[in-house]
């Protein structure tokens, strides 16, 4: 280890824009080659992926977007700090760029990490507009590496967006293969009971949804780097080397678990904001967020990246190794996760339809730290060696006047405190190591000073999986009044997911400070994941004039309705608002 | 934490401590590591500072047989660690980091002395007193003095759970005209 090559010093083996002021991106229309299907779809600089924009913070980025497209489109800078106008979502920062016109970004580089950029406009982010960026700081990173890859990932799905948007507003189990089925049924049956499992179903079925509903559109191909599986996207080391990893989850709508079997993962950076660093054998990447890993491979062999999709419909792979050519194992795809009750828990913002209430009166005022008050008689627990054990600290505080008595349960085990107790989707890593948990992540250093927040917003996530609705306390965007916040205040955020789906939440323009319970470290994010059956608090200190977008990041999620336009009231620049309209088109993702 | 896990811990404790002991290293191949000097002895001071989560300076050199004073300010906001020694004893060490944390005795910017010597059972604790080796909590200043003898691969490292992984280690270099000089010895 005795040449040690700084950070962000170099680009490797990636298309590199030098790190001067000035920058030009074309948008074109461009084939995708997934190695399972040829697609058209959208690009940057005639390929997508588009190119890593590579920023040194201090410096001002001015980026000239020439639209080469027959319809307007726009770039957001994801996570990026900067003026609302330069933010780049249509009706909100500014009109959007028209066919064939050039836009010229030009704004200051106030920070540093990872980062990535994409369309804001219709779904021209999931047709392949996007690209990543990498901000190199003013002075020393806090840790070391030899070189340096970007990872970043997609779920490239062979039907065009409006298309996929289109069959699921028809019918929105089209892309959800893993439904339960009559085999299911019977061997369900054989094991709990002929009642119990009609009852599971039947519960379920009251809540028109499925309890396979972990990703609503599968059968895409995962992508890392513009790659498919077979394409195996391949980064070159020297055994003994550190390498950073920059890890973007640039999906429409797929989470994915990642692991490099064979090496430990150390995390020191999650949405381009320092942590200490925590290692791990796995982590949960959710849409839109980015998390940096140092890894340091010791032999001269190949090591596979893999990344399961958290449904387990599909995976993306690439290789690290010592040269092209060579390759390690690729795993099987682990078994699909089911939901489970305790992913319900905050279900009472979902329609439920003619669900019967009329039995569930004694339920209502339930606690669960003691089972006696309940009746769980006919609920089946598997592996159940210490039955109720798993329930006792379920959260079901939202729960009141469901009779879910009769469901099936799973065995307990995992656990995480960012997910409902009990819930179908903890992740548990592959080698039975650490996978890393939001709970793990703290600051390396305090962005803002700790203090009491001003109020609290709540914001419930609900939704009508029957319809393919989406929407925030039940609203959904065209019918919201955009969300008002003062100019120095800080807001703490609570969020409460009432559907069965994950949610990142992005807000624009503004840091998310995460709460995990640890005050001034709590980490600095730009996306927050809220899990089924769980609230997550966040907290924001409104430092940013102007108008932005706030929204779930699943692509399909935001175009129904799970947005909301965030007005910052005061501030120096209030001014600046004078002249944008009002308007309410902007409901792209 | 299970009891059998404990335990593994607790043997692994016990191996570099044995090391120590005997004057020798846990690394397992041929140069020595040195041992703790006297301050009288020493031919000259480096400063070394700490910050999160890197130290300055990040490379070394000394001389074989040199006896240097070594003076290690914490500048960050966490506790850091100074541990002079072969990366094969860093790897073995980082896994009682490792339980000091899981056990509350390092919390980011804090080092519980109390808990310290809390008994983990077969004799042992979590001291953390071997003389290759402080714990450095935020603002303080602390020393050792150490005589390096033959040249060998060699890191000074923080094995606080990730820290050593993100690159908080320094290169010890053994300079080959002085090797020259100290071989005539």
């Amino acid at each position: 280890m005795k040449k040690v090559l700084w950070a962000g010093a170099l680009g490797l083996l990636m298309p590199v824009i030098a790190a001067a002021g000035e920058y030009n991106i074309t948008v074109d229309r461009v084939m995708i080659d997934t190695g399972d299907f040829v697609k058209e779809g959208i690009g940057y600089n005639g390929a997508s992926p588009g190119p890593v924009l590579r920023f040194k913070e201090g410096e001002t980025a001015k980026i000239n977007v020439t639209n080469n497209l027959d319809e307007a489109t726009s770039i957001h800078w994801h996570g990026l700090i900067l003026p609302f106008e330069q933010d780049g979502v249509p009706g909100i920062s500014f009109p959007g760029i028209p066919a064939g016109e050039t836009f010229t970004y030009e704004f200051p580089v106030v920070q540093s990490g990872t980062y990535w950029f994409h369309s804001h406009s219709g779904f021209q982010e999931p047709n392949g507009a996007y690209g990543a960026i990498v901000i190199e700081p003013e002075g020393r990173e806090p840790f070391r590496y030899n070189r340096e890859y970007v990872i970043q990932l997609t779920d490239k799905h062979p039907h065009d967006a409006n298309r996929i948007m289109r069959n699921l507003k028809k019918m929105p189990d089209y892309y959800n293969r893993k439904q339960q089925t009559v085999g299911d049924f019977f061997s369900d049956m054989s094991n709990h009971g002929f009642m119990t499992t009609l009852q599971d179903r039947l519960a379920w079925g009251d809540m028109r949804m499925m309890k396979a509903d972990v990703e609503d559109v599968q059968g895409f191909t995962g992508l890392i780097n513009g790659k498919g599986p077979d394409q195996n996207w391949t980064g070159l080391f020297e055994p003994g080397e550190r390498i950073r990893l920059r890890f973007i989850n640039s999906s429409a709508m797929a989470y994915f678990d990642i692991r490099i079997p064979g090496l430990e993962m150390t995390v020191v950076q999650a949405d381009g904001n320092n942590v200490q660093p925590v290692t791990v054998d796995e982590f949960r990447i959710g849409v839109a967020e980015t998390y940096d890993v140092i890894v340091r491979p010791k032999t001269a062999e190949a090591y596979t990246i893999f990344a399961e999709s958290m449904g387990r419909s599909g995976y993306a792979r690439a290789t690290l190794a010592p040269e092209e050519g060579m390759e390690g194992a690729v795993p099987d795809l682990r078994e699909a996760p089911l939901l489970t009750m305790a992913d319900m828990g905050g279900m009472h913002g979902m329609d439920h339809g003619s669900m019967d209430m009329s039995d569930s009166s004694d339920m209502s005022d339930m606690d669960h730290s003691s089972m006696e008050s309940m009746d769980h008689s006919a609920m089946e627990m598997e592996d159940s060696e210490q039955p109720g054990s798993d329930m006792e600290s379920m959260d079901n505080s939202g729960m009141a006047g469901m009779d879910h008595s009769s469901m099936i349960m799973p065995e307990g085990g995992a656990s995480d405190p960012f997910y409902a107790e009990g819930s179908g989707l903890v992740p548990v890593a592959a080698n039975g190591g650490k996978f890393l948990s939001y709970a793990d992540l703290r600051a390396q250093k305090p962005l803002y000073e700790e203090r009491e927040p001003t109020r609290e917003i709540e914001l419930r996530l609900t939704g009508n999986m029957e319809r393919y609705t989406w929407s925030i306390n039940g609203v959904k965007y065209e019918d919201a009044e955009p969300l008002k916040l003062q100019y120095g205040e800080r807001v703490r955020f609570k969020f409460v997911n009432e559907t069965m789906m994950t949610h990142p939440m992005h807000l624009h323009g503004m840091w998310s400070i995460l709460d995990v319970g640890a005050g001034q470290w709590n980490p600095v994010k730009h996306t927050v994941s809220v899990q089924p059956g769980t609230t997550v608090y966040m907290e924001t200190e409104v430092d940013a004039p102007g108008q932005w977008a706030f929204h779930c990041h699943l692509s399909y999620h935001a175009a129904s309705g799970m947005f909301r336009k965030v007005v910052v009231e005061g501030g120096p620049d209030q001014g600046n608002t004078v002249g944008i309209k009002a308007e309410q088109d902007g409901g792209d993702a | 934490m299970n009891a059998s896990k404990l335990i593994v811990m607790a043997a692994a404790m016990s191996v570099t401590g044995t090391a120590f002991a005997a004057g020798s290293h846990g690394g397992g191949h041929g140069g020595g590591v040195g041992e703790p000097g006297k301050a009288a002895d020493a031919s000259r001071t480096i400063q070394v500072e700490m910050h999160d989560n890197y130290y300055e300076p990040e490379a070394i050199d000394v001389t074989r047989g040199e006896t240097v004073r070594f003076v290690i300010e914490n500048r960050g906001n966490l506790v850091h660690e100074f541990n002079i020694g072969t990366p094969e004893m860093h790897d073995a060490h980082q896994d009682e980091m490792k339980m000091m944390v899981e056990h509350g005795v390092i919390e980011g910017g804090k080092l519980h002395h109390d808990m310290m010597n809390m008994d983990m059972g077969n004799g042992h604790s979590m001291k953390h007193d071997d003389p290759n080796s402080v714990l450095v909590e935020p603002g303080d200043t602390k020393e050792i003095v150490w005589t390096f003898s033959s040249k060998t691969t060699m890191e000074f490292a923080c094995n606080i759970p990730g820290h050593y992984q993100s690159g908080m280690y320094g290169d010890v270099n053994f300079e080959s005209a002085a090797d020259t000089q100290a071989s005539a010895h």
